[in-house]
């Protein structure tokens, strides 16, 4: 049997509904035993503008948002002329024909469903449209009414009485008209509702929320900012249930500030914002080195610089997030991969933060925020949670006596917190000895230098951030961080399958960097390239600078994901004509 | 946070709370302690004559009153002059970054209701680069104060004007330094009303002291800390070194009426717009109301949102199921 692998994409004027019919059809899908992954392609206004999103459904685990559409829905004429370029040749167009002309020199499979006058003369609810669409979707899938009017139970459009009856009635005038109109797309997409919890349909902000959780994360404080708002709505919503604190402040400034206060207790704290906020929260970023105060901040990267491209997505805040600082104020920096990752990169930002007593910073972006996966269901038995180093309780020390800043063997020194402990100090952001008393000497420099960068680069050494996959004599290495190791796993698979010799390097961690690993793998691959979202090669410049080698890069600058198939052709180019 | 019971108004009344490690070697539970008690090992590093020995002096012996333990007291501070105090003070301290002591205590306060919780800085810390966090701070009404060190000049960077600096002509005639910014006609920017401002914010405790007046400063601080609230505290504190303002200020402070009515935010938002025609500083309690913390108001959101038992991880994630 073929493995099923759709990708439908429905496109209409910002604001219409055409977001809901994409999130309960991958909703229902993914309820449905199969594998999603969504992409929404919107403008920054609440109103207005053309917008899409698109579901590509799997039987497997799905690691890219798919390359050319088969079926496109279009609800005007502005969407059609924007999409229908990107249909595959096999693919299927269905439009609404009272609201645009569909251009007949396409050799494409091009169906005219009048939503809108459906709408107005026969279900006579405007607010149903969009059940109309999804119902001539699902037809056009081969989904049987039944199940389709139990999707939409089950979904938002059921969840209050009085307007079922009114959407069953449109989704069944949907399947009236594909069935009136022997509209057949030959698609038969087995769907059987699976019950119970094993499977989650999340974005990667809500995963990431709940790894954060687990990690017991109990303050956050944030400033809104797409794409990272998400972040905090939910911790508001979860953060009061497992008896947390969630404040909202003035600014990212604040944000971070008091998450730092709150740290200096004790608490595991979180702030997100994307690379604006991140700019503004800079300074701070420096005083939680300073102080080595356990931090996670979350950079929701979308496109800069400026104001940019607020809904769209990049990876161009990794200079930032590395080097981003007044004097030298060496932090951690990870990237999480997909939805799933999302939770577990969570997880271990706050060991990492908490080990280590260093602010660390946990990079996602755009698409991989806001886009739905299925994910299993984490076995919190299994997540382990790094303690802070503590001094003990009860000891004999007098805060005379007692070294914040002691020199240990790993550089992390054991902290009091108010209430607990009574070796009280005093953190401060300027330089300081061991007993944190204010030291402007060389000789107290250098020692709290070294001891701020000895701790970071130890953390190089920790498991799980660094993956090599792909074929042993590559002749061509592919390098990512990040969200693009899905799209490049998914174009390795299928460049291997024809017979090319290519390898892949993904990274979760950027600073401290993995040099070992990244070494041994450019060192052994003739042509290496670093594949990322943003438009001077970042990390290429970064590996380049600390290896001291030459690589080449493949970089779009488009707002939008990788499609594997954009990187399959790159490695097929490379490796066909050098 | 939670699992701990609102605590904004019990730190008045019992000193030796929370007492997770009270009898440890260093924790006094019985005696009572002193001034010296605050004293920290650290000799302040301010120019002779400062007022800020006095605000100091007045916030050791407020603590000393009220026996509180070192380990449950946090000062934070940004920079300035000013900012270096929690050094000089034998409890926690947290310095952070210029203009940001306020979101940094109310964190410490809302991830420990438990700590008494004291924000200090000067007027160009609180009131330049900080003061967008001033209203919000107000807002949140968290058991904090926040005392404003206000000497109306940059101390720590050699005599620039401040956001509270006198307008004119007025500051240059004084400083030895103030030249340098504003060396034809002065301050060109009006001068703030620091008092009026905070009152108008919505504050529930506003007060004025005046560093060379250390009994009625240590009353004042002492009343804002058994404030249950956000407590704003106007510390005048002359600098001798770039603008003296020692003689003008002890001719032109007073004490508010006798009859003073605390309650009333109108009346106190009068006298601070008033007193500045009028060439003189009033001390004491502007106004003082009880409302509701932070911390009180959480309690209500937890009640909502788990009532007897929080919810495990496991339950949040059946949403998304």
């Amino acid at each position: 049997m073929d493995q099923l692998d759709l990708t439908i994409r429905i496109a209409g004027e910002n604001g219409e509904g055409v977001l809901t019919v994409g999130d309960v059809l991958a909703e229902a899908l993914a309820r449905s035993g199969l594998h999603i992954y969504t992409f929404k392609n919107l403008p920054a206004e609440i109103k207005g503008g053309a917008s899409m999103t698109q579901v590509r459904v799997q039987d497997t685990p799905v690691r890219s948002p798919g390359d050319a559409l088969d079926i496109l829905m279009v609800w005007n004429q502005e969407n059609y002329d924007i999409h229908v370029g990107e249909v595959k040749p096999t693919g299927v167009v269905i439009y609404d024909p009272d609201e645009c002309d569909a251009d007949e020199s396409l050799a494409l499979t091009q169906i005219g469903v009048p939503l809108q006058t459906i709408t107005k003369t026969v279900i006579k609810t405007m607010k149903s449209k969009n059940v109309l669409a999804f119902g001539i979707l699902t037809a056009c899938l081969g989904i049987p009414f039944d199940s389709a009017k139990q999707m939409v139970s089950e979904s938002r459009w059921g969840r209050r009485k009085e307007f079922l009856e009114s959407n069953i009635n449109a989704l069944k005038q949907a399947y009236v008209y594909v069935d009136e109109n022997g509209i057949d797309l030959g698609l038969r997409v087995a769907v059987e509702r699976k019950n119970g919890h094993a499977q989650l349909i999340m974005t990667g902000n809500d995963a990431l929320c709940m790894g954060a959780l687990a990690a017991g994360c109990r303050y956050y404080a944030g400033y809104p900012i797409t794409p990272a708002s998400d972040v905090m709505e939910t911790l508001a919503k979860a953060m009061p249930r497992v008896g947390g604190v969630l404040m909202q402040t003035e600014d990212e400034i604040a944000a971070i500030t008091a998450s730092i206060g709150a740290s200096f207790t004790g608490a595991k704290v979180m702030t997100a914002t994307a690379g604006p906020g991140l700019s503004l929260m800079v300074e701070a970023l420096g005083l939680a080195t300073m102080e080595e105060i356990p931090l996670v901040v979350v950079d929701v990267q979308r496109g800069g610089p400026s104001t940019g491209m607020p809904t769209k997505t990049e990876q161009s805040d990794l200079n930032l997030a590395i080097h981003g600082a007044h004097g030298e104020a060496p932090r951690i920096v990870i990237a999480a991969t997909n939805t799933e990752d999302c939770f577990y990169t969570a997880v271990k930002a706050f060991n990492l933060a908490e080990k280590y007593q260093t602010p660390v910073i946990l990079l996602s972006d755009q698409h991989l925020s806001q886009r739905a996966q299925v994910m299993s269901r984490p076995d919190l038995s299994q997540v382990e949670i790094v303690k802070r180093k503590q001094p003990e309780l009860n000891g004999s020390v007098t805060p005379e006596e007692f070294d914040r800043y002691e020199m240990t063997e790993d550089f992390v020194s054991p902290m009091p917190l108010p209430g607990r402990h009574d070796q009280h100090y005093v953190a401060t952001g300027l330089e300081h000895d061991e007993h944190a008393h204010i030291d402007y000497s060389p000789e107290a420099h250098i020692r709290m230098t070294e001891k701020r960068h000895q701790k970071i680069e130890s953390a190089v050494n920790e498991p799980g951030f660094v993956q090599r996959y792909g074929a042993e004599d590559a002749q061509l290495g592919l390098i990512g961080w990040g969200s693009s190791e899905g799209p490049i796993l998914e174009a390795l698979d299928r460049t291997l399958a024809k017979g090319y010799k290519v390898a892949a390097l993904i990274f979760k961690m950027l600073h401290p960097l993995p040099e070992k690993e990244a070494r041994a793998f450019i060192e052994s691959i003739p042509v290496v390239s670093v594949v990322e979202l943003n438009a001077s090669g970042q990390f290429a410049n970064y590996l380049q600078g600390r290896l001291a080698v030459s690589l080449q890069r493949f970089n779009i600058i488009t707002g939008l994901p990788f499609k594997a198939g954009d990187i399959e052709e790159y490695i097929e180019g490379v490796l066909q004509y050098g | 946070m939670a699992e701990v019971p609102a605590a904004d108004t019990a730190k008045t009344t019992t000193p030796e709370q929370p007492g997770q490690a009270s009898q440890s070697a260093t924790a006094k539970p019985l005696a009572k302690r002193t001034l010296k008690d605050y004293r920290s090992e650290v000799k302040p590093t301010w120019c002779p004559g400062c007022g800020d020995f006095g605000v100091l002096a007045a916030l050791q012996r407020a603590l000393a009153e009220r026996n509180l333990d070192p380990r449950d007291v946090v000062i934070v501070s940004g920079i300035g002059c000013s900012g270096r105090l929690p050094e000089f003070v034998n409890a926690y301290g947290l310095h952070v970054v210029h203009g940001r002591a306020l979101p940094a205590a109310q964190g410490v306060k809302a991830a420990n209701p438990d700590l008494t919780v004291i924000a200090v800085g000067g007027d160009g810390d609180g009131f330049a680069i900080g003061g967008g966090h001033v209203p919000h701070a107000v807002r949140r009404n968290q058991d904090i104060t926040y005392i404003v060190m206000d000497n109306q000049v940059y101390g720590l960077t050699k005599g620039q004007p401040s956001p509270s600096t006198p307008t004119g002509m007025q500051a240059l005639r004084r400083s030895v330094s103030m030249p340098k910014m504003a060396p034809y006609e002065g301050v060109l920017e009006g001068q703030l009303n620091i008092l009026a401002m905070v009152i108008v914010y919505g504050c529930s405790f506003v007060a004025r002291t005046f560093s060379s007046q250390a009994t009625e400063m240590a009353k004042t601080i002492g009343r804002g800390l058994d404030h249950p609230g956000f407590a704003f505290v106007h510390a005048m504190s002359p600098c001798p070194t770039f603008y003296n303002t020692y003689d003008p200020w002890k001719e032109s402070f007073m004490p508010l009426p006798d009859d003073w009515d605390t309650g009333d935010r109108i009346k106190a938002i009068d006298m601070a717009m008033e007193e500045v025609g009028d060439g003189v500083f009033h001390s004491g309690v502007f106004f003082q109301d009880v409302y509701r913390t932070y911390t009180d108001k959480l309690q209500d959101v937890y009640a909502k949102a788990y009532g007897d038992e929080q919810a495990t991880i496991d339950a949040l994630m059946d949403q998304y199921a």
